[in-house]
């Protein structure tokens, strides 16, 4: 006989509300439904209502984590409508942003992990690296969360110091090689608690169209800044990791390698930032009719935003964003199926699922 | 042959395609939403997502859709003067959420499919968020 189990709104793995109903055999999940909708807050609408400076600081505030991955899509989008095209040392900029908040979520996900692992030394091991990390964004930008980096052109702030900022990846880059990395690749408590555990097929994983690090664990090697580089990404060296076995402990694999590669970038962005402007300074534009479209690989995955304006309006006339955890969060109903009761928070959470940015 | 030509060739379709906006345009004439997704299917295209557009002057809807094949960006435009498309969720399940989404912003209906509540918690009335006409009640 089988029943259901609600989980949520208020979640056991994430803060964030969603709600999963979970069909139960005696311990067994045979299969799930997912309801969201709890943090729907009309952004595309509101977007429709804010001027060109307005809708970036709106749009910064989709997602809480990757809220400059927003307003660099935006931004890009709103560059091809205006033919603006950013300096050398913006688009660099843009690039050592991106990845410090790839730093910053991926750091935050393995600490949320650990933390539903039950290996809570290792939630706060990771905790402490994500307050370097936010140290590191908070010297370049002045904020811990949203940045106001990004605008139509350019960026608002440069990085005066690289060296300085250069020795504070290196320091973290170092801390992860030596704690978080190791631990997450070679534990036993680790490999027993994620090994073969809510495993999404690389079939499976075509059929629904899912992206980013859900993707690379179910073995597609699809990453945006190599298929369809944006900013500086064409520049730069580094790897795309690819795990097969589409299970728990390959997206905890993907996620820490993703965190090396993140710092091999920095390092090379950071030596080569180029001299020059950030920003088209004094230029004047004006927005042609039509829409233009962007698309950047955020730390979840791929966003796209479609952004469509009118010749002479104040307004964009539509603004639609495509968050890669709306695309991602579908799948949980297939990696949950057969899985015990117990797995299934930490099955949720490895999809590092982002409530915000999905309901908008 | 390139892969945009082998899916203009797929498709029957002699226009050119034309890069504007960042993304690939293929103008499909009377190739219809179905035909598309499982040619984008056989191509092993990956689906991104339906925008919808509300025309103005109650001219009806604009619905883009996009795939991604290989890094290129593709877009194809299908106009609605009713209410309704046939829904391609048989063909791509990834289409499922976007076109339950667009179903609750616009109450526009992909026939042939069904629906349960995705963003909207209260009520039935969908259309409410982006749908002018009903907004403004």
């Amino acid at each position: 006989m089988s029943y259901k189990i609600p989980m949520g709104p208020y979640h056991p793995a994430l803060e964030e509300p969603y709600k999963l109903d979970l069909i139960c055999e005696g311990e067994t999940v045979i299969d799930a439904k997912l309801h969201i909708g709890f943090n729907f807050r009309g952004i595309e609408h509101l977007a429709e209502t804010r001027n060109h400076i307005q809708v970036i600081a709106l749009m910064e505030r989709v997602c809480g984590i990757c809220s400059n991955i927003h307003t660099l899509t935006l931004c890009t989008a709103m560059e091809g409508l205006t033919g603006l095209t950013p300096p050398p040392r913006a688009q660099y900029i843009r690039v050592i942003m991106a990845e410090l908040e790839r730093l910053h979520s991926h750091v935050l996900w393995a600490g949320i992990a650990a933390k539903l692992m039950g290996f809570k030394t290792m939630f706060m091991t990771c905790f402490e690296l994500r307050e370097k990390v936010m140290d590191v964004l908070q010297a370049i930008s002045g904020n811990r969360v949203n940045y106001s980096m990004n605008r139509i052109g350019g960026v608002n702030r440069d990085i005066t110091d690289p060296q300085a900022i250069l020795r504070l990846v290196e320091a973290l880059e170092l801390e992860m090689g030596r704690t978080v990395i190791p631990i997450f690749t070679t534990s036993r408590t680790a490999r027993s608690r994620c090994a073969g555990i809510g495993v999404l097929t690389t079939e499976k994983a075509v059929a629904l169209g899912v992206v980013g690090p859900v993707a690379r664990a179910s073995g597609l090697p699809q990453d945006l800044r190599r298929a369809a580089p944006y900013a500086a990404y064409a520049e730069m060296d580094f790897d795309v990791p690819v795990q097969p076995a589409g299970d728990v402990t390959a997206r905890l694999l993907v996620r820490a390698l993703e965190i090396m590669e993140s710092c091999k970038i920095l390092r090379q962005a950071l030596s080569k930032l180029p001299p020059g402007e950030i920003a088209t300074e004094g230029e004047k534009f004006v927005f042609t009719t039509g829409t233009a479209t962007a698309r950047v690989e955020a730390p979840r995955g791929e966003v796209m935003y479609s952004v469509s304006w009118k010749e002479g309006s104040r307004n964009p006339a539509r603004v639609h964003v495509r968050t890669p955890t709306f695309a991602v969060m579908p799948a949980i109903r297939w990696m949950v199926k057969g899985a015990r009761l117990a797995d299934t928070p930490l099955i949720q959470a490895s999809i590092d699922p982002c409530y915000s940015c999905t309901d908008r | 042959m390139t892969p945009l030509e082998s899916i203009s060739e797929k498709l029957g379709i002699t226009e050119p395609w034309i890069e504007k906006g960042g993304v690939h345009w293929l103008t499909l004439g009377a190739t219809n939403v179905r035909e598309l997704a499982k040619a984008m299917n056989e191509l092993h295209a990956r689906f991104i997502t339906i925008t919808a557009y509300q025309l103005p002057k109650e001219e009806g809807f604009r619905l883009e859709y996009h795939w991604d094949l290989d890094g290129r960006l593709l877009g194809f435009s299908f106009l609605l003067t009713g209410n309704s498309i046939e829904s391609i969720f048989d063909l791509c399940e990834g289409v499922d959420w976007i076109e339950r989404e667009i179903h609750e912003e616009y109450s526009l209906d992909f026939q042939g499919r069904e629906y349960e509540p995705l963003l909207l918690r209260q009520g039935d009335t969908s259309g409410v968020n982006l749908r002018d006409t009903v907004a403004a009640r």
